[in-house]
């Protein structure tokens, strides 16, 4: 994740990012995966990346962000 | 005393007016002030179109220390806003670039769309957590500041309380209303930039009157006499010059630009070069255009961007490449010629007995209808 931070690989952001809250949310641990749904649904959304709309549902479906149409 | 008594001098005729004083050109409180009631109180050129020619372009611009970002929204507008993030005041973008989704401060990463709206506020209400009851996103949006394109330059009006562009400028479209066509710059040869010691209204100054031609650009004496130019004066509205005699460059085999659609006789070998008060300057000619904004840097020091505009793109006339780079390079020779006359009279300012100057009063009104607006714009205020 570090790596591709420093590397500015956004779209690799929003991957590990997924990943890591894929796994915090198995773990349900529902803080920690949101946490890292925000940071996966920010890097989309930068990137006008298809991956923002379920990742926007998904935060929306814990009521942590509101849900973009 | 007004505050202004020393410009009602300037606000006479220009039979018996003198010039703007010194302090307008070398006295930095002047500078700020005109910065206000001038230039940020109109319309001024901040960049061009061309700058963000694609959907999602973003260039930041420092206008007098206002930060500015120019986008090309989702619509193909330009779109300006002041470049600070409405959380902790961030500067949003430092250099170009190419916004694919949303603008994200590099700061906590609030997003905006293209158009402005505030889009995600991650962690606002705590980690994981991208909402709170008192953050409203719509009224976070960034802060849009007044923007108009006209022949390619973008104009702003940084303090909002200026008419609108098309009513303050609408007796200068209408004269140039047959160049309302699509203009198409010449790529990056036909862009570039000069930085002057200079005060940035003595280019506006120069650029107004044709007196100095035979003086200061003896290339032109052959064809461009100065009897062949007459001025352009509106009181309150625009100044500049135009010569009767526009001769079209032509290459070693004789090609030559084609000229804008639809133009009249009148521009056969006419040619007219006006200011768009405050700080903008363009040529029009039948085969090509030119703008430049001046980018008041300091109070003695501007930066002249010059970008040149033809009828056809270049893409779809490259056998015109070697033209259009031989038009730059005769245009450079022109506005480098000018620049020891601006310098010398930015230095002569600091003469401290000059009294503004006296103008010829056949010669230099185009000169002082632009002094005589200045004045106006800082008397207005009072």
């Amino acid at each position: 994740m570090l790596t591709a931070h420093g590397a500015g690989d956004h779209m690799q952001l929003v991957h590990l990012y997924t990943q890591a809250a894929d796994m915090r949310e198995a773990a349900g641990e529902v803080d920690a995966a949101c946490f890292f749904l925000t940071h996966a649904y920010v890097f989309a959304l930068e990137q006008g990346a298809e991956e923002a709309v379920a990742l926007n549902k998904r935060l929306a479906d814990y009521g942590r962000a509101e849900l973009i149409s | 005393m007004n505050k202004h008594e020393h410009l009602s001098s300037v606000l006479q005729s220009v039979n018996t007016a003198n010039g703007l004083p010194n302090a307008h050109y070398i006295d930095p409180d002047v500078f700020e002030e005109e910065k206000a009631a001038v230039l940020f109180a109109n319309w001024s050129g901040i960049g061009f179109g061309k700058d963000v020619p694609e959907v999602g372009d973003a260039m930041p611009v420092d206008f007098l220390g206002m930060p500015l970002l120019i986008v090309r929204n989702k619509q193909g507008e330009v779109a300006v806003f002041q470049n600070t993030c409405r959380h902790r005041g961030m500067i949003l973008v430092d250099k170009p670039k190419k916004i694919g989704g949303v603008i994200r401060c590099p700061y906590h990463s609030w997003c905006y769309a293209l158009n402005g709206d505030l889009h995600a506020t991650p962690h606002v209400g705590g980690p994981g957590h991208n909402m709170h009851e008192d953050i409203y996103k719509s009224d976070l949006g960034l802060l849009r500041i007044r923007s108009y394109v006209w022949r390619d330059v973008i104009f702003v009006n940084v303090d909002g309380q200026a008419l609108e562009f098309e009513e303050v400028h609408a007796d200068l479209m209408a004269r140039w209303a047959e160049f309302e066509v699509p203009v198409h710059h010449g790529g990056p040869e036909s862009s570039f930039k000069l930085e002057v010691a200079t005060n940035w209204k003595l280019a506006v100054e120069n650029y107004c009157e044709s007196y100095h031609l035979p003086w200061v650009h003896p290339g032109l004496n052959s064809y461009s006499r100065l009897e062949d130019h007459y001025n352009i004066e509106e009181l309150g509205k625009y100044s500049g010059q135009g010569t009767l005699v526009y001769r079209q460059l032509k290459g070693e085999g004789g090609e030559m630009f084609p000229d804008f659609e639809g133009l009249s006789e009148k521009w056969d070998e006419g040619a007219e070069y006006i200011t768009v008060y405050p700080n903008v300057l363009l040529g029009v000619q039948r085969d090509h255009a030119f703008a430049i904004v001046l980018e008041p840097k300091a109070c003695e020091q501007t930066v002249e961007h010059i970008e040149l505009y033809y009828a056809q793109s270049s893409e779809d006339t490259p056998e015109l490449a070697d033209l259009r780079v031989k038009n730059a390079e005769q245009w450079k020779v022109v506005f480098e010629e000018d620049i020891f006359v601006v310098e010398g009279m930015q230095k002569g300012r600091h003469g401290a007995y000059f009294d503004g100057g006296r103008f010829s009063p056949a010669m230099d009104g185009p000169t002082h209808n632009f002094h005589h607006w200045v004045a106006t714009q800082l008397t207005n205020r009072e």
